[in-house]
């Protein structure tokens, strides 16, 4: 890790969750910025312009993940950061989440997905690993 | 002739012929019956169905060709002989054009008259069996007739659709039901169908055409006919034999089972959205465990005894949500079992505000209330009501203003007995008023994220007012307040 510290947004809508995901991600190093709505977490991307963003899928509604995720990738900033999603639902109507095949990739726009609660090893791993693969 | 005595009828108005040709006959047991006239003899004739008759042409009354006619005309089947004297080739001619079997030329010996009589008889003999052999087949072809219109009307009205194709794949039968499901507009009895069936049905199809021998399987699929669950489909295909068990054809029967597939979808969303809501306490529970059990974060004491603290609360969220659940469900099966009683929704309403005393006090709430006087009673179950305005007046407590207000109206309106609970809480946007009363709806603002909720009691409310044919209004300002209206039907 370098000597300035790594911006991440982190968005959900449940404030444990938040606090002990911040918490977490503090703990290796990061700094967290959070929000707790879709509306909130856009303006916050927008004025943070954070390194990556964690953001859980169910929110308000059931797909606002994705919808933020989508933005986040469509925006010209936002294509140049990592984006993971964060999920308590590991089937919604049969689906299994994943990021592995081209597919998926296409229309789940993020990056990774963890399951909740999160291994902070593994998502500060799996963290590192893209922010060097987007040259952050 | 041996079991049965033919039985002839001799119509004369000679005496002695009569009676000499009556012996002659009874000696050769033959039932015989005369008549001395041609009328006795029409009516004679025409009354009952004789074997055989022979009529004598010449008679003082009526003569033995209108005889002839009349029996005829009655009895096509008795054999008539025309018996006369004055025998010209033109009589005998129309004698038996009008449908005699033969005529004997008077005087007769007995020997010519039982040979004529006999043939006769052969003849009468050979008449009736050709007539039973025919009503026979007039009766089984009426059976057919009737067991393929009986099959038609039974598969015509069934709602499944039902068609059958023969082993080259050419329509045989259809009901009108299939033509519905498979949107095919003109369909014509032997027409080959394989090539504009949804791929999936002929595929089902092709398995058993391709085949010489019968097997004695169903195959079905289920095929969705227009897509995201507007029309799906049951598809059963069963091969049809020949008696000599090789192929006929295959019937396939065509269900629709679009609203159980809407049921099961409707069931499984559900599902999910349980499994999300109560993934998501466990996770924060689990979440705060690996925090505190985690050496390399050292948090301090407090922190430590804040999540758990922040831990109890979840797992208290959760066995909340799973008792409403369970209530929901029990609701829903109808196996809550209820104690129907009469009750006075005020006196409710009013011990339900003294259990919440102590919620009141921790807020500064207030409550001032107005009840109807004389307020008819209504027939429910204690406790469901009691939850009902425990939970709506819970609500008001909970997203009440601290220091603010609940105002509680109980009249009757009509058959309902009108119960209005008003607060000077954070109210709502019309956009969540909408989803109010969906399970697991929370409104989420600055205003509600501190406020716990398991997002499934207005729902056990409206389930509750429902299930008592009465219903729950709300009216809200966002900012101001909220005031839910509760609608019980009372017994008159």
């Amino acid at each position: 890790m370098s000597e300035v510290k790594k911006k991440v947004l982190l968005v959900d809508d449940d404030v444990d969750l938040i606090e002990q995901n911040k918490m977490l991600l503090e703990s290796k190093g990061y700094e967290v910025v959070t929000a707790e709505n879709v509306k909130d977490a856009w303006d916050t991307f927008q004025k943070e312009k954070p390194d990556a963003a964690v953001l859980d899928l169910i929110m308000e509604e059931h797909d606002s993940g994705f919808v933020l995720a989508h933005k986040i990738k469509r925006d010209a900033y936002g294509k140049t950061i990592p984006v993971f999603l964060l999920t308590s639902a590991t089937y919604v109507t049969g689906m299994k989440f994943g990021v592995s095949s081209s597919e998926e990739q296409e229309w789940i726009n993020c990056d990774a997905w963890f399951n909740k609660p999160i291994n902070i090893d593994e998502l500060s791993n799996k963290l590192e690993e893209c922010l060097e693969k987007y040259g952050k | 002739m041996e079991d049965t005595k033919p039985k002839v009828l001799i119509v004369d108005d000679e005496k002695g012929l009569r009676i000499g040709t009556q012996r002659l006959l009874q000696s050769e047991n033959y039932e015989v019956d005369t008549a001395d006239c041609g009328m006795l003899g029409i009516k004679m004739g025409t009354e009952n169905d004789y074997d055989l008759a022979i009529l004598d042409l010449k008679m003082p009354d009526i003569d033995g060709i209108s005889v002839l006619k009349a029996i005829k005309k009655a009895r096509p089947n008795t054999v008539c002989f025309i018996a006369t004297a004055y025998a010209s080739y033109d009589t005998a001619i129309e004698a038996t054009k009008l449908g005699a079997f033969t005529y004997i030329p008077k005087p007769f010996t007995p020997d010519e008259l039982l040979r004529n009589l006999r043939a006769g008889y052969e003849r009468r003999l050979l008449i009736i069996e050709a007539e039973r052999l025919k009503k026979e087949r007039e009766e089984r072809l009426l059976e057919l007739a009737f067991e393929k219109s009986r099959l038609n009307t039974i598969v015509n009205s069934l709602a499944d659709g039902v068609f059958v194709v023969n082993k080259e794949g050419e329509l045989v039968l259809y009901n009108p039901a299939a033509v519905k499901y498979l949107e095919l507009n003109e369909i014509i009895i032997g027409e080959k169908i394989l090539g504009i069936l949804p791929p999936k049905i002929s595929e089902l199809l092709k398995h058993f055409l391709g085949k010489e021998a019968f097997e004695n399987k169903t195959n079905s699929a289920e095929v969705e006919l227009k897509p995201d669950r507007e029309l799906v489909v049951e598809i059963k295909c069963s091969p049809v034999p020949h008696p000599d068990g090789s192929l006929a054809g295959v019937v396939t029967v065509i269900r629709n089972i679009t609203e159980m597939k809407k049921v099961e979808y409707v069931k499984s969303q559900f599902v999910s959205m349980v499994a999300h809501e109560l993934k998501t306490p466990m996770a924060a529970v689990l979440g705060f465990l690996n925090i505190i059990l985690d050496p390399s974060l050292q948090i301090t004491p407090e922190q430590q005894k804040d999540y758990m603290s922040r831990s109890k609360n979840r797992l208290q969220g959760l066995l909340e949500m799973v008792n409403d659940l369970l209530d929901i469900s029990r609701m829903e099966m109808k196996t809550k079992s209820r104690e129907l009683k009469e009750l006075s929704v005020g006196g409710i309403v009013k011990s339900t505000v003294d259990f919440l005393e102590l919620e009141l006090k921790k807020k500064g709430v207030t409550v001032t209330s107005r009840y109807q006087e004389d307020l008819p009673l209504i027939k429910a179950d204690n406790n469901e009501i009691t939850r009902l305005f425990t939970n709506i007046i819970g609500n008001s407590i909970k997203y009440n203003k601290d220091k603010g207000t609940i105002n509680i109206d109980v009249s009757t309106s009509g058959n309902f007995i009108v119960t209005k609970i008003s607060d000077t809480g954070i109210g709502m946007k019309p956009e969540d008023k909408a989803r109010l009363f969906s399970e697991f709806y929370r409104i989420k603002n600055e205003h509600t994220r501190s406020i716990s909720g398991t997002g499934l009691g207005l729902s056990i409310v409206k389930r509750i007012a429902e299930s008592y044919s009465g219903k729950v209004e709300v009216e809200s300002e966002y900012g101001k307040g909220s005031t839910f209206t509760v609608y019980l039907p009372y017994s008159k």
